[in-house]
Parts: structure tokens; C-alpha cells; sequence
């Protein structure tokens, strides 16, 4: 290839022009894609977090709606009056296994203030008289009101009611408390959207000794020193790989926030996290979401392999024709004329220039063809040629 | 005879000798050395310039040691 012909810059300029071609197109392809999965991503977090509050309000509703039920039974409210724990647990106790079927695992009767101590657990009957201390425990005594929201105790993270029970004559006569573990809602949610979740426990908030004793209990590894700020409470993979959060849980904004999108072989994911709040306002943990978007992945890499396809074979076809074309109406036509000039020189005075047309290089040839007339002309003037 | 005449006829043996195409190989001779050899005859006077251009030319095209 030689760098000084016309030709060879001509094509290294539209090479460089296909290459830009192609680089450019996947350039806006990767971009699209980065905006798109940061699109999806933004709304995988949002999307969780509305299915998570629906999830919330939901069983707050299901469960006011239970113990609703349950303070209006005159006997349940008479044994509760009476203070008659025996009588209450074989009233309630029967009831307790469909309630747990329906995701209701926390179940308690309070005493009135200022004890307020643990008059029943319906979950744990031989353990009673104990003092919670909770947010929920000090709001509801004080406005005598029922109280909803998420609370961290030993029991667990759980989403709460908590509301009074009135005797026959109106008098608080302790309060009932229903709950249940926040853990459970990523499995309905993963079964509802597909998507995976973590759950994650500010550890700020949990008690080391409780988690290493709730991890014997419940016979799962005690995961406490897997990360600096946080426990995974539960998750709906069987291995911790997809909690990829280094953070603090509490610097996590209240809209949430997308964390990463990344490769697994094949597939392409992203990750979010939004924070969970108890009842006082506390974030004191936060929910992983970990959406596959390999669907849309594969949708815009084969949507940029048909563009730079098309990218290619369209330049190809451009330098193809423009190398044609400049090969017709400009190279044939100066390589025409340097046979003709090396000709005449050499001594073929009647070779001549063929004027094709009269486009620029076409006033060339008719110049050229002009001056070999007279230099023809000068030469049969020579004496060394009159000679001959 | 001159230099330049000799080296004239050394081009035209070699050309008639391998069978090239004479004007297009003189043609290309002459470009390069600036000499047209038709021109050069036995009293052509010698110019030392001008036979150690033809001398190259004859050793580019025809890659022959005149």
C-alpha cells in the first residue's frame, strides 16, 4: 500500500469513518443501556419499596382487623379483666395456629400501666411478666390509641398493632399486641415480582448476644461479623452473595437508592436497597433488591449487534461506491494521462489524450492533450529529427 | 561517439533483447533522466550531469549497470 497515493488516504479516511461509524453507535448503544438499566433500576427500588408498604399496610389491616374481632369476644375481654391467664390461654390458644398460618407469629396481652409487663404470650405461653420497654408499649399507654408500625425486639422485626381492650365499663384493662416478621414479606415479595431481597438489621439496633442466641435457635449461621454495620436478617437466595452494601443502613435516603448493575455470566442485574423505619422514625434496617434485567439486556445487545451490523455493511457499501466512483472519473483517467505523457516521451508521437468529459479533470486532459500537440509539434522542429 | 549515445544504445539493445514495450520504457527513461533519446546522437556532446542521470534512469527502469 503505498501512503502518497490519493486512493490510499481516501480509504484510510472512510475506514476511519466506519470505525467512528461503529464506535459511535456503540457508544450510544452503551449509553442507552446505562440509562435504560439506571431507568429500570430506579424503578425496581421504587417498585419494592410501594410493594413493601402495600405488603405492610395490608397486614396492618388484617391484623387490626383480627384483634378487632378479638376484643369484641366478652369472654376474651372478661378473662383479660379478670386477669385469669389460664382462662385467656384456653380461649385464645386454639385460635393462635391459624392465625400463625396466616403469618401472625406474635401474639400478646399487656398489662395495663404503669407495669405494662407481658400478661400472655400466645406464641411463648410459659414466659410472661417481663417488661418490653418498646416505643410501641410507652405510645399506646400514653395515648391509649391503637398504635401501627415496625418494631425490633427479641422476638424479631416485626410489623405491630397494638391496641387497648376496654372492659364492660370502658376501663383499659391492658392492651393486646398482634405481629409479624418483616422477614417473611421478601418471600412473598420475591414470589410476587421474581425479584431477589435481603433484609438488613442496623446492628446499632440489634443486641449481639440475642442474634447469636436467635441463630441457635432458629439453627442458621450466626452471620453477625459478615459485615461492619449490618446483619442479614433473612433473604431469598441461599448464599449472602447478593448483599453487596458496604454502608451504613441509616444513611440510606427515605426514596432509596440504586447501588449497582453487574454481570453474572450471561445475565445482568442491578441492585438497590431502600430503608425500612420502626415506629419511632428509627431507620433500623433496609431492603436489598436485586432485579434480573437480562431480558432487556439481551433485548439492546441484539438491538446494537443488528445496528452495527447494518453500520458496517452500509460504510462498506459507501466506500465501495465512493472508491468507484473516484476510481472512474479521477485515478483511470490521471494513470491514462501518465501513459499517454511516458508514451510520447518515449517516441509514440501519435498517442493521444481522450477527452471523456468536461468535469475538472476533463479540462485537464483537454490542456494536456493540448500541450502534447505542440510539444509534438516542437520536437518535428528539432534538427536531430529532420535529420532522421 | 559520446557517452550518452552508448548508454542510448545499451537501452535500446536491452529493450529489444527482453521484448519490452520501446516507447513505454524510453518514454519512462526519459522522464526520469530528462533527457528524450530520441534526441541523443553520436555527436551529442556528454554532460557529466546529464549521463550520470541517464545512467540511473536506465538502472531504476531497466535495472541495468551501464
Amino acid at each position: 500500500m503505498k501512503w502518497n497515493l490519493i486512493r490510499t488516504k481516501v480509504l484510510v479516511a472512510l475506514a476511519a469513518c466506519l470505525v467512528l461509524g461503529v464506535g459511535g453507535i456503540l457508544a450510544l448503544m452503551y449509553y442507552s443501556f446505562v440509562r435504560n438499566s439506571q431507568a429500570l433500576a430506579a424503578e425496581s427500588v421504587t417498585g419494592a419499596q410501594k410493594l413493601f408498604t402495600i405488603l405492610e399496610a395490608r397486614e396492618i389491616s388484617k391484623m387490626t382487623a383480627v384483634s378487632e374481632t378479638l376484643i369484641m369476644n366478652p369472654e376474651v375481654r372478661d378473662a383479660f379483666a379478670a386477669k385469669d391467664r389460664s382462662r385467656l390461654l384456653e380461649l385464645t390458644a386454639p385460635l393462635y395456629p391459624r392465625l400463625k398460618s396466616q403469618g401472625i407469629t406474635n401474639w400478646m396481652f399487656h398489662t395495663p400501666e404503669p407495669d405494662m409487663a407481658v400478661f400472655l404470650r400466645l406464641h411463648n405461653p410459659a414466659k410472661f411478666g417481663d417488661h418490653l420497654n418498646r416505643f410501641m408499649d410507652k405510645e399506646v399507654a400514653r395515648t391509649h390509641a391503637m398504635v401501627t408500625g415496625n418494631e425490633l425486639a427479641k422476638a424479631g422485626f416485626a410489623v405491630r398493632i397494638l391496641r387497648p381492650v376496654y372492659d364492660a365499663r370502658g376501663g383499659v384493662t391492658g392492651y393486646v399486641e398482634l405481629g409479624e416478621e418483616i422477614g417473611q414479606f421478601i418471600h412473598t415479595m420475591k414470589n410476587q415480582t421474581g425479584d431477589d431481597y435481603g433484609l438488613l438489621l442496623s446492628k446499632k439496633f440489634v443486641d449481639r448476644q440475642f442474634w447469636a442466641d436467635s441463630s441457635a435457635v432458629w439453627k442458621r449461621r450466626d452471620n453477625w461479623d459478615d459485615n461492619p454495620n449490618f446483619v442479614v436478617a433473612d433473604k431469598t437466595t441461599p448464599t449472602d452473595n447478593i448483599i453487596q452494601f458496604q454502608g451504613e443502613v441509616a444513611a440510606v435516603p427515605d426514596q432509596g437508592k440504586v447501588l449497582q448493575w453487574f454481570h453474572e455470566g450471561d445475565s445482568a442485574f442491578v441492585r438497590g436497597i431502600f430503608p425500612i423505619r420502626d415506629a419511632a422514625g428509627n431507620t433500623v434496617g433496609a431492603m436489598f433488591v436485586v432485579r434480573d434485567i437480562s431480558s432487556l439486556y439481551m433485548a439492546m445487545r441484539h438491538t446494537r449487534n443488528v445496528l452495527v451490523l447494518v453500520t458496517v455493511v452500509a460504510l462498506a457499501l459507501g466506500i465501495f461506491l465512493v472508491l468507484t466512483l473516484l476510481n472512474r472519473l479521477i485515478f483511470r483517467r490521471l494513470e491514462h494521462i501518465i501513459v499517454v505523457a511516458t508514451r510520447v516521451v518515449g517516441g509514440d508521437y501519435e498517442s493521444e489524450i481522450r477527452v471523456e468529459s468536461d468535469d475538472e479533470v476533463g479540462q485537464f486532459e483537454q490542456l494536456f492533450e493540448q500541450f502534447r500537440r505542440v510539444f509534438v509539434d516542437l520536437l518535428a522542429h528539432v534538427p536531430e529529427f529532420q535529420e532522421k | 561517439m559520446s557517452q550518452l549515445y552508448d548508454l542510448r544504445v545499451l537501452i535500446e539493445n536491452k529493450i529489444k533483447t527482453d521484448g519490452l514495450d520501446a516507447m513505454e520504457v524510453k518514454g519512462k527513461i526519459g522522464l526520469r533522466s530528462g533527457r528524450i533519446l530520441a534526441l541523443i546522437s553520436p555527436s551529442t556532446p556528454d554532460d557529466p550531469d546529464a549521463v550520470a542521470k541517464l545512467r540511473q534512469a536506465a538502472k531504476d527502469v531497466l535495472n541495468i549497470n551501464a
